[in-house]
């Protein structure tokens, strides 16, 4: 018989996990507090954003690895789903106008320091910006291209997710709060339940077992933007704030996000809203005449070191605190639960990179 | 009028051993925040409470860290612009933090962040009357600074050169000029440097102290920057202290040549012209 699993807190890595389980042969069953939709999970929320090298700017390098390992592996993981997932990887760019030129370099230079790799990081001239993104040709004198990066579609892939769990036949409870996860066991709604492994994969739901964790608000804007075409995502320094502008398929581009330290969740304030859509609009004219589709507000679960954790006992693997490395790190996460699951320990590789707590 | 020279550094009634005030903000990580904190041996934070949703509670966690120093914790109202808003948000900063000490930041400019200093003495007045003990963050304006001494400061905090600018002391006249006309005020160097020695510097003036945020938090390294800087406060400091030389206009040789042997001279001499 095969072993069995309950999966607690069903976002972007515990429906990753799930599925990856399911394929291994384990009988999974998947617990969450929110809806199948997922839009209660902040990976509803997020950007989906590879950017393993830029994001060194303001993370370890093991993120950046953990990043790196998890880019080469996104592809064979969207490949294996029934319906296709936008996904992209042509690279990244981050640009600032004349004034903040210093912040470039303030960048690069973080970056560069937790780099081996130098063919990870270019320089571009205002003209090669043009060539890699024709509708910014001029509008910058330079910029810093990161060649290997890219983008998933968040919400797409959680809807292909949804689809693929429920097509499989996983067991899903969901609008169901677990009120305690011990080793082998689950309570929830006065009703218990014993598994073989209780993996937590909640965000900040697991709060109550790690009072460590804290909530980071992020706020986002999706815009239809029929007048501005980039390719590719463009970060865009500014000494008070970095901003994504992130190009989805049928002229939508989200626009975020903010990093405030708060577990509020109400609406986006206005003063992050002038601070994104005008950060867009310095970018490119085009967003003057651009549709606001959607504000979107989640909470970032994080450690006080800003780096995701595996607790592993007999019984009970807890994997949290992805703050906003969730979409960068996901399938490396997931490989390393499986392979701990597998082998009865983590591995020498999840240790290494410090996910192991 | 002199600078009494060995003299205790205090805020309000709270004398304090280090000289350097750091900020919380821009740190990758929390964790590397309280590192760089604790390299740093400084013993007052500064925390801004503006955009951290402080009135619904929303930050507790990243508050509970900050508590957890059990260092003096100094609110800011960083990014307020009216009076009104400084106000809400020094009310704020007494309540989360159970203190009186406000830093007052009243934004005039947008891309210089430079202080409001008509806004900063109207607010610098109420909260004075209300029981706060203001730290304004100001320009280097001597009859701005007279000002909000008049109006109830003891401590005042001239700008280096703007936020985050890390430009160092743009103007090192005004900013003697405020020290030796204001020689019993503690007087603190806010915002502008961005290296050791530029700190090092401002110290060497006189002045009590330095607050600083970005510098640090931005650095590749905070941690060691964290202690880089505290170090060059120190320097700077003792520099002050034990009386610097005058700077003059010809060379003064450290060793008198008067009793040299005269063929170690010649040797020189030798050694010039071979």
């Amino acid at each position: 018989m095969s072993l069995t699993v309950a999966i607690v807190g069903s976002g972007l890595l515990g429906r990753m996990l799930g599925v990856q389980l399911d394929r291994a042969g384990y009988s999974v069953s998947l617990f969450d507090r929110d809806q199948k939709d997922g839009r209660g999970s902040c990976s509803y929320v997020a950007a989906g954003m590879l950017a393993p090298t830029c994001e060194l700017d303001s993370s370890e390098a093991e993120i950046g690895e953990m990043g790196q390992r998890s880019l080469r592996q996104w592809p064979r993981f969207l490949e294996k789903l029934p319906s296709k997932v936008f996904f992209q990887e042509q690279g990244s760019l981050v640009v600032a106008h004349r004034l903040d030129r210093g912040e470039l370099s303030l960048l690069q230079g973080r970056v560069r320091g937790r780099i081996h790799d130098e063919s990870l990081i270019r320089n571009v001239s205002g003209k090669e910006l043009g060539e890699l993104e024709p509708d910014l040709e001029d509008r910058f004198s330079e910029g810093l291209f990161f060649p290997r990066e890219g983008q998933v579609d968040n919400r797409g892939l959680l809807q292909v997710l949804t689809e693929t769990i429920l097509s499989r036949g996983l067991e899903w409870i969901s609008g169901v709060a677990v009120d305690q996860i011990s080793p082998g066991e689950i309570s929830f709604g006065g009703e218990k339940r014993r598994f073989d492994w209780v993996v937590d994969c909640r965000g900040l739901g697991a709060k109550t077992d790690i009072p460590e964790l804290r909530g980071v608000r992020g706020e986002l804007i999706r815009v239809s933007a029929p007048e501005v075409s980039i390719r590719r995502p463009v970060r865009i320094l500014h000494p008070r704030y970095s901003i994504y502008l992130v190009p989805r398929p049928e002229n939508v581009v989200v626009i975020g996000a903010t990093s405030i330290e708060s577990e509020d969740l109400s609406p986006i304030s206005i003063q992050s809203t002038m601070e994104l859509l005008s950060a867009a609009y310095a970018v490119h004219p085009g967003f003057a005449e651009a549709r606001v589709l959607e504000t979107i507000v989640g909470c970032r679960p994080s450690f006080p070191d800003h780096r995701p954790r595996m607790y592993y006992q007999q019984g009970l693997m807890r994997l949290n605190g992805l703050y906003r490395h969730g979409f960068l790190i996901a399938p490396w996460v997931v490989e390393m639960a499986c392979h701990a699951l597998k082998q009865g320990e983590p591995s020498a590789e999840a240790r290494e990179l410090g996910l192991v707590f | 009028m002199r600078v009494a020279v060995h003299r205790p550094f205090t805020i309000g009634e709270v004398e304090l051993k280090s000289r350097l005030l750091l900020g919380t903000a821009q740190y990758p990580s929390p964790d590397v925040m309280v590192r760089a904190i604790e390299a740093s041996r400084c013993e007052v934070i500064t925390v801004s409470l503006r955009r951290q949703n402080a009135a619904g509670g929303g930050g507790e966690g990243f508050w509970d860290i900050i508590r957890g120093l059990g260092l003096h914790v100094l609110p800011n109202t960083a990014g307020c612009r009216t009076v009104q808003e400084a106000i809400t948000v020094a009310n704020m900063g007494r309540e989360l933090f159970d203190t009186s000490w406000v830093k007052l930041e009243l934004i005039g400019d947008d891309y210089t962040l430079q202080p409001d200093p008509i806004a900063l003495i109207e607010a610098t007045k109420v909260l004075a009357e209300d029981g706060f003990e203001v730290l304004p963050y100001m320009t280097e304006d001597l009859v701005v600074a007279r000002r909000l001494v008049d109006a109830g400061c003891r401590v005042l905090m001239p700008w280096g050169a703007p936020i985050g600018s890390g430009q160092g002391i743009l103007n090192p006249y005004a900013l003697r000029t405020l020290r030796s006309r204001l020689p019993d005020m503690t007087l603190l160097v806010d915002a502008g440097l961005g290296r050791p020695s530029q700190a090092a510097e401002a110290m060497e003036m006189g002045f009590d102290g330095i607050l600083l945020n970005s510098a640090v938090a931005l650095a590749q390294d905070p941690v060691l920057m964290a202690k880089a800087f505290s170090r060059a406060i120190e320097a700077g400091r003792q520099g002050f202290e034990a009386g610097l030389i005058p700077s003059r206009e010809m060379g003064v040789p450290s060793t008198p040549t008067l009793g040299t042997p005269f063929w170690q001279q010649q040797a020189a001499g030798k050694e010039e012209g071979s």
